[in-house]
């Protein structure tokens, strides 16, 4: 077992190297000097004032689709449309929301519960189309993006639907109402830090989803739904029923994470309006933190910021002359680099399983 | 050791062997397939190769046919050493194979299945022609323009044949070709390759764990054991009990083990434990239609039923319709018409966890299809059917997990690093007592038991029937599927037959014997 | 709704909605053609998205550097190449999960040329049109189908070749059965992973002509956001055609006839039809037949399932 864990250990280190020297490389090949650009990056995710509690409220919600992404993949599902949910989560929670309009501290959950809502709503329909016409969710999941895109970007130019009244909006045409102070998620200050209290909801649901993936006759049926759904029928877990459920806690979370977008107070990613393209790539980048962790509920946290701080620390990074997409590229290299040493290993693994049971021992 | 035809008492060869093999050694990881293996064959004659499940037989073929690269040795194919690293290169000096399970791909006509695996120009109609020639000259005609997955079992094996004599071989490797045919079919096939043999000087070779086959058709056999060969020698020399002894290590007595190896006793009856009349079946099927799928047998208006107290054997040559009798009994499909009753009441087929529910236990005949779960723990494999028990209130009691895992491991002498070990690092043995295991520990009305012992060792299976037997002793109404007629015959209470979807017969196992039951396996109406 | 009808009669009526339909038609089969390869043999091949943007900024790079429309189209080729290359190692030496290297390396990819973008001249680069003569004289359909820029043409070679390789060649064969049934397939000598690992670098190959194309022969700027979601389309139109190279091509043509549809009426100023929801289409219409049709028919057996030998 020890012997594993150094591989383990050596195969992570070699890969993650071996990214980080690529784009280091990439860094200089474009004319750049990669110290300065790692040095930005520390300090726009860390080390510069009021840069922590930026990126754990960046990280809340991308550990919330990645929790949800867990639980789907869980039973199995393979769900690539958080980024459309979320969008559409977040378009439901500003469409009842600014509707419903009660006090303030109130309306937040209200929000929140919405957007969860929304969530679930969009994940449902290619559940539903799974479980009841066998239509992969891979595919649908993925096209309903595009079209959850295109639905909020129409919404936005209706003043019934979610365009803010044209005495608020100023001269823009596609943008939601913004949300009163009142009805934003609290800030809390620790040690000069904003930390936005998303922050701990995220936390406090990872450690709900890792109890109820691990401990829960639910999880463990879930489970079974994603190995080996032939057994799961013959013990009773309904595909329809748990496969659906799983999937609509997917989207649940990728929606809640859009309405804590909205709603989060620490980092304002477009100052508590809903715009086109408000989700800003945090689905895709939830959904890569599930995928590197694995299932793993902890090492999405780990991984949930350290991309939040490659995203928080690009902004520091134009000032060093480098074009601060090059985090893009990191985090796509990182991605890469973290799939390999699991592979690797499940190849070995099952290699030598299936020698010594084609050998009878 | 003298490595020319050791052991041939009496050779009357003398020609250069068609294949000779020398210190063949393969290892997977920590584990030793084959330990300097020596194996020689020649043209016209038949050469069984014998031995349990793991006992390298498969390994040392799929090495002369190029699947698997050996660790050391040669390979001598008429004389000239050769290195055959895939199947082509073994198709172009001569070696053809015929699956266990077939090579065929079921969404492809008879003629690009049988294109399959060669190199050069695809000729759609060269193929088709040599297919009718192929055709003529053994007398195996298959058409050529048919969707493989609309054939059925006996056909795919013909598809199967000609795909490998397609390129002429002189050497053909037959891996447990009986599975699919009748004995009827059996007696043809081996009819038939034994004029291939005599007539057209061609080297045959037929792995198989069935003594009586082996002895009936072979010239020659070579038995294997944990990678070895232990014994060689000339058929008319061979004994069953001697062949036995050899296979498994050690003196073979029980009724059982002889059973297992595929030596049939007839009139060998054990203690008939009749039903009380006037009981209820555990287990009955009113004119039960249900299918799998496209491309297999369904069922079609089965009746049957099983009392407590009993075993039934369903015997049937694989495809017709076993599948999706289990496939039934486990949930996974629904009834299209009839009903399944158990214990007296009517259960919904097809709805999730019904048949579970109603006390109906099952070995699936894959297990990994629908037995355990290869990425859980085994405690949690021995789990899975009702989590109720190691559970409150939805939560998982973790110690009362364990505690179970381990009893049941106990119990059952499953091998493995312990409970939370990882399903797939145990062996295919262990693995199936945990099936086991879990299932009997569920104390069920109705155990479906198909082809519990395939991929066992001759120990595993002796333990296996006699937990079988004891749960029919205990009050269990056992139903018991399979194809091996010897394990239905030392098993069986009763036994009726499963032919292209219906059941026919149903017969005290004191009234059968073996011919009856082999036509009535190949369609005969008794 | 007479307005209505006038307005769509004036775009059938107008040449510029089919040449506009052809290039949408062409950009999508480029991408299709390669993905119902890799599909047939068992891979979901998302990155189809990121070869297409590569094959585009391959072709940028390359008229960068030499002002050749051809060594662009060449670059392009490199390009997706280079994608297919990670999707092919990683998922079929590998054997990690394909949608995750295919996400990702969409994710990478953007990320890659909005990085490098700037190192790029800024120059328009637009491949000369190529008139057939007689043809592109027909009426209406003329110029979509034969008055195109030169790269275009290359689409009415792809299809066939596609078509000869995946069903007339021993090849072909071997890619269908590694799709169906790999284990059969690698019992019977053919090298199952292999052949998936090409069937992904041919859908490189065509989808780095396809983002070449886009840039030389449609847009003549490069831009990081050009490709936008069309790469999905590309993998719709395959499971929209039921996985056969007749409804990949309907199902490409369906699709850019909505597109091109949408940007008509724009142009025509009509405001009837919200555009953001025509834009929606050709995806809720793939969705739609894939609930419609997904039980008739009958994806490839082994799709999206790694072949690892021994392993079901």
């Amino acid at each position: 077992m020890k012997a594993r864990a150094g591989e383990w250990i050596a195969l992570y280190t070699i890969s993650v190297l071996v990214a980080l020297v690529l784009s280091g490389v990439l860094v200089e090949v474009s004319g750049g000097d990669w110290w300065p650009v790692l040095e930005a990056l520390v300090d726009g995710s860390v080390r510069g004032p009021q840069r922590w509690g930026q990126t754990l409220g960046i990280a809340a919600p991308m550990l919330l689709v990645g929790l949800g992404t867990i639980v789907s993949s869980r039973a199995g599902l393979v769900n690539i449309g958080q980024e459309g949910q979320l969008l559409f989560g977040t378009a439901v929670a500003v469409y009842f929301g600014f509707r419903i309009g009660g006090p303030g501290p109130l309306n937040v959950l209200v929000l929140l519960a919405f957007g969860a809502l929304g969530g679930a709503v969009w994940a449902g329909i290619a559940g539903v189309l799974r479980t009841h016409r066998g239509v992969p969710e891979v595919l649908t999941t993925l096209l309903m993006v595009t079209v959850a895109g295109q639905v909020v970007a129409y919404g936005l130019k209706k003043q019934s639907l979610l365009l803010a009244p044209a005495a608020s909006r100023g001269n823009r045409n596609q943008v939601s109402e913004q949300l009163a102070a009142d009805n934003r998620l609290p800030v809390l200050r620790v040690f000069g830090n904003e930390i936005p209290s998303a922050t701990f909801l995220a936390v406090i649901l990872a450690i709900l989803v890792a109890f109820a993936m691990g401990r829960t006759v639910w999880g463990v049926r879930l489970h079974m739904l994603g190995r080996n759904p032939r057994i799961a029928r013959r013990v009773g877990v309904s595909e329809q029923k748990y496969g659906l459920a799983a999937l609509l806690v997917g989207g649940a979370f990728a929606g809640l994470a859009g309405a804590v977008m909205l709603t989060g107070g620490g980092f304002q990613f477009s100052n508590y309006r809903l715009v086109p393209g408000f989700s800003a790539g945090i689905g895709w980048t939830g959904l890569l933190v599930a995928l590197v962790a694995r299932e793993k509920v902890l090492a999405a946290v780990g991984a949930a910021f350290v991309f939040a701080a490659l995203r928080n620390g690009s902004g520091f990074v134009n000032s060093t002359g480098v074009e601060s997409r090059i985090t893009e590229v990191v985090q796509g290299f990182l991605v890469l680099a973290l799939l390999i040493p699991p592979a690797v290993m499940f190849l070995r693994d099952r290699r030598r399983s299936r020698a010594a049971s084609a050998a009878g021992v | 050791m003298s490595s020319d035809s050791p052991g041939l008492v009496g050779a009357d060869v003398v020609s250069v062997p068609a294949v000779e093999l020398r210190g063949i050694a393969k290892r997977f990881g920590s584990v030793v397939a084959c330990d300097r293996v020596d194996l020689s064959l020649h043209r016209g004659r038949i050469h069984g190769i014998l031995g349990e499940n793991g006992a390298g037989k498969s390994t040392l073929m799929n090495i002369l046919i190029g699947l698997v690269l050996p660790d050391g040795g040669s390979v001598c194919i008429d004389g000239k050493p050769q290195l055959i690293h895939d199947p082509i290169t073994a198709a172009r000096l001569g070696i053809g194979m015929v699956h266990q399970h077939f090579s065929l791909v079921d969404a492809l006509t008879v003629w690009e299945n049988v294109a399959l695996g060669e190199s050069g120009r695809l000729d759609p109609s060269e193929v088709r022609n040599r297919i009718g020639e192929i055709g003529d000259h053994f007398g195996i005609v298959v058409e050529p323009d048919v969707r493989v997955g609309d054939l059925s079992a006996g056909l795919r094996q013909r598809v199967e044949i000609v795909k490998c004599l397609r390129h002429d071989p002189n050497i053909v490797i037959f891996d447990e070709p009986t599975s699919v045919l009748t004995p009827d079919e059996s007696a043809q096939l081996f009819q038939s390759l034994r004029e291939v043999v005599t007539a057209e000087g061609r080297a045959v070779v037929l792995i198989s764990h069935k003594l009586d086959e082996v002895l009936a058709a072979t010239d020659d056999i070579t038995v294997m054991r944990q990678g070895r060969v232990v014994e060689r020698l000339n058929t008319k020399l061979a004994s069953a009990p001697a062949l036995a002894r050899a296979m498994v290590g050690r003196e073979v007595s029980l009724r059982a083990e002889r059973a297992a190896l595929g030596v049939l006793s007839v009139g060998d009856t054990h203690d008939h434990v009749a039903h009380s009349t006037g009981e209820l079946p555990a287990l009955e099927l009113r004119h039960v239609s249900a299918s799998t799928g496209r491309s297999s047998v369904a069922l079609d208006d089965v009746s049957l039923s099983v009392f407590p107290g009993e075993i039934l054997g369903l015997a049937g040559v694989e495809g017709n319709g076993q599948r999706p009798l289990a496939d039934l009994l486990s949930s996974l499909v629904p009834a299209t018409s009839g009903e399944v009753v158990v214990a007296g009441e009517v259960v919904v087929a097809g709805r999730p966890g019904a048949m579970t529910r109603a006390g109906v236990a099952v070995i699936p005949e894959d297990r990994h299809d629908s037995g355990i779960v290869l990425d859980m723990t085994v405690a949690e494999n021995l789990a899975l059917v009702d989590l109720a028990q190691v559970s409150r209130n939805g939560i998982v009691d973790i110690r009362q997990l364990e505690r179970r895992a381990l009893d049941l491991i106990d119990e059952f002498g499953v091998q493995c690093e312990g409970p939370h070990a990882p399903m797939w690092s145990l062996s295919g043995g262990n693995q199936q007592r945990v099936v086991l295991a879990r299932e009997l520990s569920l104390d069920p009305a109705v155990l479906v038991a198909a082809r519990p012992t395939r991929g066992l060792d001759v120990g595993a299976i002796d333990y296996l029937n006699d937990r079988l037997r004891a749960a029919a002793a205990g009050g269990v109404a056992v139903l018991l599927i399979s194809s091996e007629l010897e394990e239905i015959l030392d098993l069986a209470d009763r036994i009726a037959v499963i032919y292209r979807g219906h059941v026919v017969g149903d017969f005290p196992r004191s009234d059968v014997d073996v011919q009856q039951l082999g036509l009535l396996m190949g369609g005969a109406t008794p | 709704m007479g307005d209505f009808a006038s307005v769509v009669w004036d775009i059938f009526t107008s040449e510029a909605t089919y040449t506009i339909g052809a290039l949408f038609a062409a950009l999508l089969l480029f991408g299709a053609a390669g993905e119902l390869v890799a599909e047939r043999a068992g891979t979901i091949n998302i990155s189809v998205e990121g070869m297409l943007l590569a094959g585009a900024f391959g072709g940028a790079v390359g008229f960068d550097l030499t002002d050749s429309v051809a060594v662009g189209v060449l670059f392009g080729i490199g390009g997706g190449m280079a994608v297919a290359s990670v999707q092919a190692e990683m998922s079929h030496r590998l054997a990690a999960d394909q949608f995750v290297v295919g996400l990702t390396l969409n994710i990478l990819v953007l990320g890659l040329v909005g990085f490098l973008d700037h190192e790029l001249a800024p120059v328009a680069h637009k491949a000369a049109a190529w008139r057939v003569p007689l043809f592109a004289d027909l009426p209406l359909v003329g110029e979509a189908l034969f008055g195109q820029p030169w790269p275009f043409y290359l689409v009415y070679l792809c299809v066939p070749v596609t078509w000869w390789l995946l069903f007339r060649t021993r090849w072909g064969l071997e890619v269908r059965s590694s799709g169906e049934d790999p284990r059969s397939a690698d019992l019977s000598g053919i090298d199952v992973n292999k052949r998936r690992r090409q069937s992904i670098y041919l859908t490189g190959l065509m989808s780095g002509l396809g983002g070449a194309f886009l840039l030389f022969a449609q847009v003549g700027v490069f831009d990081d956001g050009m490709v936008g979601g069309r790469g999905f389309i590309a993998i719709a139109a395959v499971i929209f055609g039921g996985w056969t190279l007749k409804g990949t091509i309907a199902g490409s043509v369906l699709f850019a006839s909505a597109l091109s549809f949408r940007l008509s009426l724009q142009a025509q100023g009509y405001e009837g039809i919200n555009s953001e929801l025509l834009q929606a289409l050709p995806f809720l219409l793939t969705i739609a037949g894939m609930a419609i049709f997904a039980k008739r028919v009958r994806p490839p057996a082994a799709l999206a399932r790694p072949f690892i030998r021994g392993l079901k």
